[in-house]
């Protein structure tokens, strides 16, 4: 990379001169877009950030693509087909497509690019995707590296127009996976030439996006403009788009509000009333697929009382935590795997049809049943991490578990990779809990709960795993998400977590931003929007 | 005074190195690493990703990796930025740490060094309440309040200047310049009026004045350099700190320097950066630790025998 000393120089001139001159225009054809911190990795492959997935997924596309609302649309793939029992997919590439360079784009890309994301050296965190999110044949060997023979890999590439997609298990999410945040391609000539120092040079980076990137300045901006090789070049809505670094939100408020930036990164929660009233068409406010969850410890001889773990969970009040204590616009849910996927039923929660003063009277009765009482009332600690949000909802749960329990808890706030060791050092008794879902459906948050995948919980049902196993074989995706929404009935039924909330994201959108819309997995592509 | 200097280098040579050993361990002792991140990742995977790192070596191994490296001016890469190694992070922040902190000293210098002045030869007159009143409130208002109220008032009210990054060439500059100036305005004007204050009432003054020289020489020929003196030891270390960059100024103008790494580097647990923002700021304390004593010498001959 060039050191920047040119800032430096200039502004050592300029900075003589303190002189105000008139207000700067600051009106421009770019759509300025904020990204919160810094991008952790502009290389396709590596990133893992969802921030940074906008600049990747507006620099390279995958086979498929995410129109505003989230829905799948044809990417570089211009239609694809499944195999009669789901395991195999076959996507058929557009005509002519071609990367930024000119170079023509071909299947085999695509290969490379899975097969870099899973080789170790490239060190990526994203190959679960493949041989976990997606059960991709032979990618868990590739990933952990007891074979580097990529003969037995299940993506290939028959001919120069089509990519094969060979799973040991069916998968209907598949295409939530081969969008450009999992599934970007790779131009082998210029990264077997460079490096993957490739990805951060504009003079010699070569993308298949609808745009390509132009400059950029670590901590500060990306700046990408229109792609003109891009197959869908007539429609790309805006030519030019500036991705701001703004790591305060308060700042990045400001900004917004002095015109720099027309699309924020989040809303800062102290002033999302204020901000509700003054522009309420500007806010944007909607959910994410982060789930929060308060997990029980299954080894702590009280809370493996399903009785006890039960009352704890109905003593809570969300509606009130979520609206009066946290204030972040979070939905409150006594479900734990829907709200993301509108085709997913869900099963029935009996909570939902009580009141809250019935489920109170249901929680007493419990916890009285349990063996606790006023003169032995239970004492726990609820171990979340520092984050306002997070803090507010533990305190939040805390008070009416005291309330309506009269049940004694600490809230041990710690810093996030300190409450990540704490969970594996097992010494929680409440787990302040989220999870990020890798796609905007059920099967992702359920799927988390295996044992297989995550053995902190300390949780075994024959019967869940059962009921996943049934519908992990079912190709169709109604009668998969009928399968999945047994397997969250167990699940909830056994307690083993209290459901919170889903999170929002929030975004300030300026008028003149056309063709943006809200969306769980929270693609929103450049091109398409407009500015008017 | 050239071996001085050469002994004053071996010295901050050696607490250079007893920063970074004690900086290396005590990081390690932190609980979770920088790629525990989520829980997600396969072990085997996270292994490979970590055995690519050298996290998987003993701690002596890593220890003695990291100081090869060194010795070869080798940051090793970034855990967090995975695309940059800890070198071109800390060469593309530094040119607008340095920016920043270079003019925010000048002015601090200047400005608190003429409400000194002023304060001290017109004590209890309109200039001197200006320069109490400004040292209180530059003291007392924190930055992180004094920022966003500058950008509400110059940026949103006004439409002067953005409200940060680092698009409009010098307009960027001016708020985050005059924020981190203005406490060390405070400081450098309370240090400068009592040392002037104090200054003027010696003897080497009086027999100045006596000897018929003019006010005016008598002031900044005889009082100021001694007056000077303890604002150049505040300012050698101060300077060092505001140059590598300020956190807070840094996040609230939304600058693209170094001086965010001290914390957030720490915070993901990227152990490279974290050593290479320590050892910069810890080299500029060092030099200008130097500095400070070699101006303070030149301008006090008492002192220069210390040693």
């Amino acid at each position: 990379m060039r050191y920047r000393l040119k800032p430096l120089l200039s502004a050592l001139v300029l900075g003589a001169v303190f002189a105000l001159a008139a207000p700067a225009a600051r009106a421009d054809d770019a759509l300025d877009r904020g990204v919160g911190s810094e991008w952790s990795s502009l290389d396709p492959h590596v990133n893992f950030d969802a921030a940074a997935g906008w600049i990747q997924m507006d620099a390279y596309e995958g086979l498929v693509s995410f129109a505003s609302d989230g829905t799948i649309i044809p990417g570089a793939a211009e239609s694809w087909e499944a195999s009669e029992d789901g395991r195999i997919y076959t996507f058929h590439l557009r005509d002519g497509l071609k990367w930024s360079n000119g170079d023509p784009l071909v299947a085999q890309d695509y290969v490379n690019g899975a097969l870099r994301t899973l080789n170790p050296a490239t060190a990526s965190e994203k190959g679960y995707y493949f041989y976990s999110v997606l059960q991709i044949k032979g990618a868990k060997e590739l990933a952990e590296g007891t074979t580097a023979d990529t003969a037995g890999f299940g993506i290939t590439a028959p001919d120069a127009r089509t990519v094969v997609v060979e799973m040991l298990e069916p998968a209907p999410h598949i295409l939530d996976i081969m969008g450009a945040f999992a599934m970007s391609p790779l131009h082998s000539p210029s990264f077997e030439a460079n490096g993957a120092g490739v990805f951060i040079d504009p003079t010699k980076l070569v993308s298949n996006g609808a745009y390509v990137i132009k400059e950029i300045v670590p901590q500060s901006h990306v700046y990408l403009e229109a792609n003109p090789n891009y197959w869908d070049a007539a429609n790309v809505g805006v030519k030019k788009v500036k991705y701001h670094v703004t790591e305060d939100v308060s700042t990045e408020l400001k900004r917004y509000q002095a015109g720099e930036i027309d699309i924020t990164y989040d809303i800062p929660l102290n002033q999302i009333e204020a901000l509700k009233a003054e522009i309420p068409a500007e806010v944007h406010i909607s959910p994410s697929t982060e789930v929060v969850y308060y997990s029980f410890n299954l080894t702590d001889e009280a809370l493996s009382n399903i009785d006890l773990r039960r009352a704890l969970s109905l003593a809570i009040d969300r509606e009130t935590l979520e609206a009066k204590i946290v204030k972040g616009e979070a939905i409150p849910v006594l479900g734990y795997a829907g709200g993301f996927d509108p085709t997913y039923p869900g099963p029935v929660i009996a909570e939902a049809s009580m009141t809250q003063a019935e489920r109170e009277a249901l929680a007493k009765e419990l916890y009285a049943k349990a063996g606790f009482g006023p003169d032995n009332p239970l004492k726990v600690n609820i171990v979340t991490t520092v984050a306002e949000d997070s803090t507010k909802r533990a305190q939040g749960v805390a008070l009416m578990w005291k309330k309506v329990l009269g049940v004694e808890a600490v809230v041990e706030s710690q810093e996030r990779k300190a409450w990540l060791d704490t969970f594996y050092a097992g010494t929680w008794d409440v787990f302040a809990d989220n999870l990020v879902g890798d796609f905007a459906g059920a099967e992702t948050f359920l799927a988390y709960m295996r044992p297989s995948a995550e053995a902190g919980y300390n949780w075994q049902s024959d019967a869940f795993e059962a009921a996943m196993n049934k519908a992990a074989a079912l190709p169709d995706k109604p009668s998969r998400n009928a399968a999945l929404a047994e397997a969250e009935r167990i699940l909830l039924d056994d307690y083993i977590f209290a459901p919170m909330a889903i999170l929002p994201v929030r975004h300030l959108v300026k008028p003149n931003v056309k063709g943006y819309s809200d969306s769980p997995a929270g693609y929103n592509n450049s091109q398409l929007m407009s500015l008017e | 005074m050239l071996r001085f200097i050469l002994r004053r280098l071996w010295d901050g040579g050696l607490t250079l190195a007893a920063l970074v050993t004690l900086t290396f361990f005590v990081m390690r002792a932190a609980p979770g690493g920088p790629f525990s991140k989520t829980r997600k990742l396969s072990a085997e995977v996270l292994a490979n990703i970590e055995r690519s790192f050298h996290l998987d070596e003993p701690l002596w191994q890593q220890f003695a990796r990291y100081v090869w490296g060194l010795l070869r001016f080798d940051l090793g890469p970034s855990m967090r930025f995975r695309d940059y190694s800890v070198t071109d992070i800390l060469m593309s922040g530094l040119p607008y740490s340095l920016t920043i902190g270079f003019w925010a000293v000048a002015v601090a210098a200047v400005v608190g060094i003429a409400l000194g002045v002023a304060g001290a030869l017109r004590r209890n007159g309109w200039t001197d309440a200006l320069a109490g009143t400004v040292g209180v409130a530059g003291i007392a208002v924190p930055i992180f309040v004094i920022g966003p109220l500058a950008q509400l008032v110059f940026a949103l009210k006004l439409g002067w200047l953005p409200v940060g990054g680092w698009n409009d060439g010098w307009r960027s500059l001016v708020l985050p310049v005059l924020v981190l100036a203005l406490p060390n305005i405070a400081y450098i004007s309370r240090l400068t009026r009592s040392a002037m204050i104090e200054t003027l009432r010696e003897n080497y003054v009086r027999t100045a004045r006596a000897k018929g020289i003019g006010a005016r020489a008598v002031i900044w020929r005889h009082a100021m350099t001694g007056a000077l003196l303890p604002v150049i030891a505040y300012l050698g270390p101060a300077t060092a700190a505001i140059i590598t960059g300020s956190i807070l100024i840094e996040t609230i103008f939304a600058v693209p320097g170094i001086g965010r790494h001290f914390v957030d580097a720490a915070l993901a647990r990227d152990y490279p950066l974290v050593m290479g923002v320590t050892i910069t700021y810890g080299g500029f304390l060092i030099v200008f630790n130097i500095l400070t004593d070699v101006l303070r010498g030149w301008l006090d001959p008492r002192l220069r025998n210390d040693r």
